[in-house]
């Protein structure tokens, strides 16, 4: 057991820190929230040449083959800084299920141009029906198809809340090929250029102003050697990315939860009512301590369950503990900030708590909430072997036990034993 | 960051589980674990199992062979710990091994070490911690239990209340006043005292959990040598005291083991003809469990990870997992005796009783917030220790109080 952060982890950390403060400010965050773009190519660029979309990958494709772990601190300050842009979209949800289940040519092809910044990725897998029915993120809820015609698929349907589909190179779409069976088994994921003019984009309106797509696609051809992975067989790579994705957003909530925490406990020592710091009442520390255990309680959940995936071992549960939990806590170290700030809080002009709070929104939803992922808990829980029994000689003390008020060996001790 | 455990850890858990494996009775229900309320059979089973566990080193193993330990880590020391809570034991000297023997390790001398500690680590004694007054309790700076100097003993009157007692006590760590000094926590001491010493007399105090006893002093006359570490210095004694107590590993283990039995009762019970387990507030009760649970494993590895490197990391940074268990511990108790009806209110006694009487036990020791400070003075001491936030300087309290009397 060792929870210390590596070397390089720290110096990966503060250079992350120094170069957000920086170039994310919260006014800049601000411009990009009302920009159609929703993100700068300019910071993009920047962040290419740090190294941070190539972070995971393989030397070979111009990456720093570093782990998931690693990933998790880059993303903690992402979300102190709330960061906008396709990083989730393109590094971790497109490009690493490219990287475990794609080709050699589109791992060539594609890797280096996502390393450099030249291409944005999008997955393309929530439906309207699916996400009102509560499978989003289960294979069961894809319906849109994929059809063979000679040496193509052609691709009918809608998907909705599609990140950073407006601004993509190319869409990850994720597509029903089989029906019936195990709905896990016909699911194929398709590289679909993203300006084909059979697909049209419009973009949501959404509490955190990021930029999620309805994507309409009419009979979108598709060649057959743009199948990402197996025929049938694309659910479990993209899954093992999702499960990436959704510790990256628990880490994203555990650095915006840390800032959270810094800002009240910081306005509550300095901001004066009835001539005192209103951090002096206990109600408002209470608000603080549990901000403080809420946001501090996502840390060892979010890099247990990196751990796990970084070694390759199963991690449902640990990743489903780690989302649900977040989710929460996230939400409410959002509220307790709002019950500090009060008035100042809620002001969406100049106020960085609704900045934080609406932001949140997006991130405590996508990827599974946490009623979704405490239902996952639950069905790991119903897989557990019944506990081992001891193996002693029965001696019948537990049976008839009396639950005695006063025990019936206190008299001769209190006599002087 | 590494979540393995070594080699030797994984082999020392595989001795320690299967000590419990074959040593608990096959009729002892785990489900139950932590009941602090023993009849004298059990007691008397719980001294014998921890006299064999003693002489295998499994009460102590992180302390130095010459204290009757197995001279191995901290983090071996949480591995033991963790299997002992998986199998839902509470050793009758609990507060002896975790309260009273680190401090003596610190600050005792030589001889006071070879006395007390080899007994605590052998599994033969039961320490009481003599610390709660009826006016120091969150306070505990405030104690009253008088000592004067007479000659070269030590003599104590006065009264101590709250004692968890889950057998006869052979000893009493306590806390008591040596100088009426201010600030209040500068005149305090720490003794070794046998809990049988003339002028010592109890009184049962039960609670609705775990039986407590009432401990009147009367002339009671000891050694010098009953002081533990330096005089007038034991409030800042008892204070590290707190930062060995957070190095646990077993609660979250004891609550594993609960789940799964918790788990395995949703599956086999039923109701209106479908297994208890596919009604939904069922499962998001079950949910929040396993949440809670891996929380605290973390939690409680992070504070036995952080205490075993205290050398190079200092103080650990505020607990969080405790304050979070407090938060919820009712919320949790109260969903499960409300998911079960009439029979959420059943005492383990009844024949009617489901899962063994657990949630209504649960339900009823959850009521408990004081044990180690009420969870409201833990919230203040987070709160201005932890994250500096202001508070009325102490020195302002008696000027609040006679105003407040003025304005009465």
């Amino acid at each position: 057991m060792d929870f210390s952060f590596s070397e390089e982890q720290e110096m990966l950390r503060t250079t992350a820190r120094d170069f957000l403060e920086k170039e994310c400010t919260e006014s800049f965050v601000r411009e990009v929230e009302d920009d159609e773009k929703g993100y700068s190519p300019e910071l993009w660029r920047q962040i290419a040449d740090l190294g941070w979309l190539g972070l995971i990958y393989p030397e070979e494709y111009g990456g720093a083959d570093m782990n998931v772990m690693d990933l998790a601190v880059l993303y903690e300050e992402f979300g102190r800084a709330m960061f906008p842009g396709p990083h989730l979209s393109t590094v971790v949800l497109c490009g690493n299920t490219i990287l475990n289940a794609g080709s050699s040519e589109q791992k060539a092809d594609l890797l280096p141009k996502i390393v450099s910044g030249d291409s944005i990725l999008a997955m393309a897998l929530t439906e309207p029906e699916s996400s009102w029915d509560g499978k989003p993120w289960d294979a069961e809820g894809v319906t849109v198809t994929a059809t063979a015609d000679g040496d193509d698929y052609i691709i009918d349907g809608t998907k909705l809340f599609v990140h950073d589909a407006h601004i993509a190179d190319y869409l990850l779409c994720v597509c029903r090929t089989k029906q019936g069976g195990n709905p896990e088994d016909g699911i194929t994921l398709f590289l679909v250029d993203a300006r084909d003019p059979a697909i049209s984009y419009t973009l949501l309106d959404t509490t955190a102003h990021d930029k999620q797509s309805e994507v309409v696609l009419n009979k979108v051809r598709v060649p057959k050697k743009n199948i990402v992975g197996e025929l049938n067989g694309g659910w479990a790579p993209l899954a093992r990315s999702m499960q990436m994705g959704a510790i990256m957003l628990c880490a994203a909530m555990l650095g915006a939860g840390q800032k959270l925490v810094e800002i009240t406990v910081d306005y509550a020592r300095t901001r004066v009512q009835f001539d005192m710091p209103i951090g002096i009442n206990q109600y408002i520390q209470e608000h603080c301590c549990y901000q403080y255990a809420d946001v501090d309680g996502i840390r060892w959940a979010t890099y247990y369950a990196a751990w796990k995936l970084t070694r390759g071992m199963p991690c449902d549960i640990e990743v489903a503990i780690a989302k649900a939990w977040a989710s929460d806590a996230h939400e409410r170290a959002c509220w307790f900030a709002h019950q500090v700030f009060a008035g100042i809080g809620y002001t969406v002009l100049d106020g960085v708590v609704p900045l934080y709070s609406r932001r949140g929104k997006t991130m405590q939803l996508y990827l599974g909430d946490t009623p979704y992922h405490k239902e996952k808990i639950v069905q790991q829980l119903e897989k557990f072997p019944a506990p081992e029994k001891p193996k002693g000689k029965p001696l019948g003390l537990w049976a008839d036990d009396p639950e005695l008020i006063i025990p019936d060996w206190y008299e001769a001790f209190a006599k002087g034993g | 960051m590494d979540f393995t455990f070594t080699e030797e850890q994984e082999k020392l858990r595989k001795e320690v589980h299967d000590f419990f494996a074959n040593e608990l009775p096959s009729d002892y229900p785990s489900a139950t674990s932590g009941r602090r309320s023993p009849t004298q059979g059990q007691t008397d089973f719980w001294m014998e199992l921890q006299r064999r566990a003693g002489v295998k080193g499994y009460l102590a193993p992180g302390w130095s062979k010459e204290s009757g330990g197995l001279g191995l880590s901290d983090m071996e020391q949480g591995v033991v710990m963790e299997e002992t809570g998986y199998w839902g034991v509470l050793w009758p000297n609990s507060l002896g091994l975790r309260v009273c023997g680190p401090p003596l390790h610190v600050f005792g001398t030589e001889e006071q070490k070879r006395r007390f500690l080899p007994p605590i680590a052998r599994g033969e004694v039961i320490w009481y911690e003599a610390f709660t007054e009826p006016d120091a309790g969150s306070d505990e700076a405030n104690v009253s239990l008088k000592v004067t100097k007479d000659g070269d003993d030590y003599v104590l009157n006065g009264q101590k209340h709250f004692m968890t007692a889950p057998g006869p006590a052979d000893f009493l760590y306590t806390l008591a006043r040596t100088e009426d000094s201010i600030p209040k926590h500068r005149g305090i001491s720490l003794f070794l005292i046998p809990a049988h010493a003339p002028g010592i007399s109890y009184r049962p105090l039960p609670t609705m959990g775990n039986f407590t006893v009432e401990i009147f002093f009367d002339d009671v006359r000891v050694p010098k040598d009953a002081l533990l570490g330096e005089l007038n210095r034991g409030f800042y004694h008892a204070m590290v005291t707190f930062e060995f107590e957070r190095t646990n590993t077993g609660g979250a283990a004891s609550a594993k083991r609960n789940l799964e039995e918790l788990v395995q009762f949703c599956k086999k019970e039923r109701r209106n003809g479908k297994p208890l387990i596919e009604d939904p507030k069922i499962r998001d009760l079950l949910a929040d469990r396993a949440i809670d649970q891996q929380r605290n494993w973390l939690g409680g590895w992070f504070d036995s990870w952080h205490f075993s490197q205290r050398e190079k990391l200092g103080s650990p940074p505020p607990s969080t997992p405790a304050m979070q268990s407090r938060r919820y511990s009712d919320a949790r108790a109260k969903a499960l005796t409300d998911s079960l009806g009439l029979y959420g209110q059943l005492r383990r006694t009844s024949k009617y009783a489901k899962f063994d009487g657990q949630p209504e036990r649960t339900w009823r020791t959850s009521r408990s917030t004081h044990p180690a400070g009420t969870f409201e003075v833990q919230k203040i001491v987070l709160a201005g220790r932890g994250l500096g936030l202001p508070r009325v300087p102490a020195k302002f309290n008696k000027q609040i109080a006679d105003a407040l009397e003025e304005r009465r």
